[in-house]
């Protein structure tokens, strides 16, 4: 569901163009169906298309050991991150372009039940990878589980409403250990991008996951892309054991069989027909 | 401005893996670990020697595939430098020394047989003649056995002297007529002895020798027999000795000569003079009068000579065999079905090169001579000589060229070239006018259209200089050189490959070659199959090599589309370090040592396959764009395969990105 809002009937085109500091948040809300319902584990992703995570001066522009908890890297951040390394002689945390610009909407999930909002719970934990939550990212080690001292003599960076600190009030989701900021700081191969936001657990076998129906989406819109021609999605998906929904695997593998199958059978008769003729080696002496 | 520029450069050092530096390494790797197939080979290994082939020079074994031109010295090389008596013919009738009674043959008997009957009367006597011809008309030195008790009764067991002389002929001729009853013993106060048949002691003495010169090829001696007549015996080349013959069976010694000679034999004719003693000593005081002249000594002999040799009778002929290495034939015939030509370089004179070269099969029954000979040269000069070869050699070329869609090759004629080292150095020498280039083009395209050359009467560096000549024609073809005596020494170091002997002559030729064969049948072995497995082996690694390169960074340079064209790298930084090193480099490595495309029997058997790679077929511009094109195909798979598996779906089972 493309939410980005440059048509003038969507609702969200009154938040096209606010600023991504703009307090409060602009809202809307967009209404979409579901056809057939969803069983088992549904995972809901934000995409972006025309967001170039690839560059290379943006995929050099982080500092590993700063999210590693390295306390030295945290008040000398490598230079890298220019020219997102130092906001007013403070050293930013976490530096660097790709932390910047972290995708800082919110997405909300009501299902419309005859006139009632049903909340649909969203998980938020489990999204991000394994090594990269345990392993890779730690927060700053030190005495006291307060990270705000933690974090003392840095600053945010400049793009973010709140410090790191702040991202989230479980302890083990917050500073740099937030899954949303882990899974952001994974850059994407490609322009066009999704990345996994929210879970939706399966309930029981009985019931499907999501059902059939009407559906509404709440969004703060914080996140702008107007200015490069941007957009954003809501992806809704389940997976089967073979992954997501992609036919390009089984289109190839069909198209090149049966041209194999078709090729075959052409020289199969070619080789009946003239395969049997005698030719000895008539080499010119 | 700036921008750009910078751009570019970040995008070379993006993109300059495509450039397989790695490449060098693993082919000389390759080459090197290559070589070692050759010296394990034990088809080549030669049991009398012990030895193996031999590898000097690592980096040539793909030229082995690339041969054109093979320059082979003969003796040593095509023949084994032994010389056996085969036969000699008297007065038309033909002995051989071998006796074959009832079917057996006994080795040590010291009778003949005769295929014809035996002659009458005063043939017998032309047959007594002819043995003590052949016993005293020699240079030949006795070197006597000192183990042997130096007793009287020598002269009725059988001596074996060592005979030396600076001709193996000779030395043939001598141990043959020995064979035959007639043992010369030695020289002794200007007495020649010799035991007859009858084992009685015979002395001649020698009163003069008249000797070996290579203008008129034969030699003289005078001899006063015991009874006091003075004889005139010679020996030579049938081409010197018929045209002053006045009496004999020519025609019945002529045809059995020839006949020898298309087999391959070395053959002598003999005739002799009975001399009264006046004219005997008119020819000495004349030849003492040569001898002794202060100016043209050289000429006044030959006049001399040319005076005193004439109106002989015709005794007979010899026919010398001077032995082909084993499978001599076998191979130059292989060679010249893989489509290469095969010059013989030698220094021996022609009548005797040109009978090896039938023997050995490099000149073939229906093959069409041309001689570009000294003598030719005399009779016209230089200019019209290699006019006419080479319109005889063109017109046939022109005519051939409208037939060659039938494919018929029984038409096409063989031209065979003989040439000596007056004639080669006459075409070589820079003339004042300019018109030097001429002489060698039109020499070049006769050669080229020939199958086989002979070079008689060749200086090693006339060898070497005519392997120069070939090197730079216009094809620049690849040139083979094999030899086994230091006088090949500089064709084998001219020669693009050099492949030297292990043999009798001395291990110069070895030392100094880049290849050390023992026999030279094993050049078949060599060239047909390791030299084309070579060949295919590297063609391949180089192929692939580029190959590998173009699917590894074609996929990084479409990436740039989807990039934002800012250089980043698809793969980490690690992967495109080890990539040539350690993920791709052993496959190809092992593929080009073991690679054997079709397998060394059939290569064998065929030797017209060596044509498939011939002019180096495989690295061409269509090879290396096919194999571009496939790289680029396979990275255009690979790219956009993975671009459309991994777009706007997830493939892990948790859901996560």
């Amino acid at each position: 569901i493309d939410y980005t809002g440059t048509d003038p009937s969507s609702p969200c085109f009154k938040c096209l163009n606010v600023s991504w500091d703009s307090t409060p948040p602009c809202t809307c809300t967009i209404n979409f169906t579901l056809e057939h319902s969803f069983e088992s584990n549904v995972f809901m992703y934000y995409g972006l298309s025309n967001f170039y995570q690839n560059h290379r001066r943006y995929v050099k522009s982080r500092d590993d050991s700063q999210l590693n908890g390295d306390n030295s890297s945290l008040l000398n951040p490598s230079k890298e991150c220019e020219p997102y390394r130092t906001n007013e002689d403070k050293p930013i945390a976490p530096c660097g372009a790709i932390a910047n610009s972290m995708f800082n909407d919110t997405l909300e999930l009501y299902r419309i039940d005859n006139d009632t909002r049903i909340p649909i719970t969203l998980i938020k934990k489990g999204i991000a990878w394994w090594t990269d939550k345990n392993v890779k990212f730690r927060n700053p080690t030190g005495d006291g589980n307060n990270l705000t001292a933690l974090f003392q003599g840095t600053t945010k960076p400049v793009n973010w409403p709140k410090p790191v600190y702040m991202l989230d009030s479980e302890p083990d989701n917050n500073g740099f250990i937030n899954e949303d900021f882990i899974v952001w700081m994974r850059t994407a191969a490609l322009p066009t991008f999704r990345k996994l936001y929210r879970l939706i657990e399966r309930k029981d076998n009985m019931q499907p996951t999501l059902q059939a129906g009407k559906y509404s989406l709440d969004i703060a819109y914080n996140y702008p892309v107007h200015s490069f021609d941007g957009r954003k999605r809501m992806i809704l998906s389940t997976i089967s054991w073979m992954g997501g929904k992609n036919p390009f695997l089984g289109i190839a593998y069909i198209t090149v069989g049966s041209i194999c199958f078709f090729l075959g059978v052409v020289l199969l008769i070619i080789h009946h027909k003239y395969g049997n003729r005698n030719t000895s080696a008539d080499i010119p002496n | 401005f700036l921008r750009a520029f910078t751009d570019f450069l970040a995008f070379m050092v993006l993109f300059n893996y495509i450039i397989p530096v790695s490449m060098y390494v693993t082919v000389e790797m390759q080459k090197f670990l290559g070589s070692y197939f050759l010296t394990w080979d034990e088809e080549m290994f030669d049991e009398d020697t012990g030895e193996g082939p031999l590898v000097n020079t690592s980096d040539l074994n793909e030229e082995l595939g690339q041969i054109e031109y093979v320059f082979t010295d003969k003796t040593g090389t095509l023949t084994e430098n032994n010389m056996e008596f085969v036969e000699c013919c008297i007065e038309g009738h033909v002995y051989v020394p071998h006796v074959i009674c009832n079917g057996q043959i006994l080795h040590d008997c010291t009778g003949i047989d005769m295929i014809d009957s035996s002659p009458g009367g005063s043939g017998k006597e032309r047959e007594e003649l002819f043995f003590r011809a052949l016993c005293l008309c020699h240079t030949v030195q006795v070197k006597d056995d000192d183990s042997v008790d130096g007793l009287k009764k020598n002269q009725l067991s059988r001596r074996s002297c060592i005979y030396i002389s600076s001709s193996p002929d000779e030395v043939a001729l001598v141990e043959g007529i020995q064979r035959l009853g007639y043992t010369y013993l030695r020289l002794k106060d200007n007495f020649m002895e010799i035991l007859n048949r009858e084992n009685n002691l015979e002395k001649f003495e020698l009163l003069e020798v008249l000797s070996f010169d290579s203008v008129r090829r034969r030699m003289s001696v005078i001899v006063k027999s015991s009874t006091g007549d003075i004889f005139l015996f010679c020996k030579g080349a049938d081409s010197s000795i018929f045209p002053r013959v006045k009496e004999g069976k020519i025609d019945q010694v002529r045809s059995r000569v020839e006949r020898n000679a298309v087999e391959g034999l070395r053959t002598l004719c003999v005739a002799y003079k009975k001399l009264t003693a006046e004219e005997y000593s008119k020819a000495q005081k004349l030849l003492q009068n040569a001898k002794l002249a202060l100016q043209d000594r050289e000429k006044k002999l030959a006049e001399v000579y040319e005076k005193i040799e004439r109106d002989f009778i015709l005794l007979g002929a010899t026919a010398v065999e001077d032995r082909l290495q084993e499978k001599a034939a076998d191979t130059i015939e292989a060679l010249q079905k893989a489509g290469i030509k095969v010059w013989v370089l030698t220094g021996d004179k022609m009548e005797t090169a040109a009978a090896t070269c039938y023997a050995c099969k490099l000149f073939r029954r229906n093959t069409q001579i041309l001689e570009l000979t000294t003598k030719k040269i005399e009779e016209q000069s230089l200019h019209d000589v290699l006019f006419d070869l080479s319109k005889t050699v063109l017109r046939h070329n022109g005519s051939l060229t409208r037939d060659t869609f039938s494919g018929l090759s029984t038409d096409m004629q063989d031209y065979g070239l003989i040439i000596d080292g007056a004639a080669l150095s006459l075409i070589m020498k820079p003339r004042q006018d300019g018109s030097s280039g001429n002489y060698r083009e039109l020499f070049l395209e006769i050669c080229r259209n020939c199958s086989a050359v002979l070079c008689c009467r060749m200086a090693p560096l006339q060898k070497a200089q005519i392997v120069k000549l070939i090197k730079l024609s216009k094809e620049h073809p690849i040139t083979l050189a094999i030899g086994d005596g230091a006088n090949d020494v500089s064709m084998i170091l001219e020669a693009h490959v050099g492949i030297g002997i292990i043999g009798k002559e001395g291990r110069q030729a070895a030392r100094n070659s880049d290849y050390a064969i023992p026999k030279f049948k094993h050049l078949k072995k060599m060239l047909l199959v390791h030299g084309h497995f070579y060949y295919v082996r590297i063609s391949e690694l180089v192929q692939y090599f580029f190959y590998k390169n173009v699917c590894f960074i074609f996929p990084q340079f479409l990436y740039q589309f989807f990039c934002g064209f800012s250089q980043q790298t698809l793969y980490d930084t690690a992967y495109l370090t080890l990539y040539n090193i350690s993920f791709t480099s052993l496959p190809i490595l092992l593929f080009g040592l073991m690679e054997q495309h079709v397998s060394a029997d059939t290569l064998k058997r065929e030797p017209s396959l060596y044509r498939d790679v011939a002019k180096n077929a495989l690295l061409r511009w269509r090879a290396f764009i096919y194999w571009t094109f496939l790289g680029v195909f396979d990275a255009v798979v690979f790219f956009f395969g993975a671009y459309f598996l991994f777009d706007n779906t997830i493939v892990t089972s948790n859901g996560q990105v």
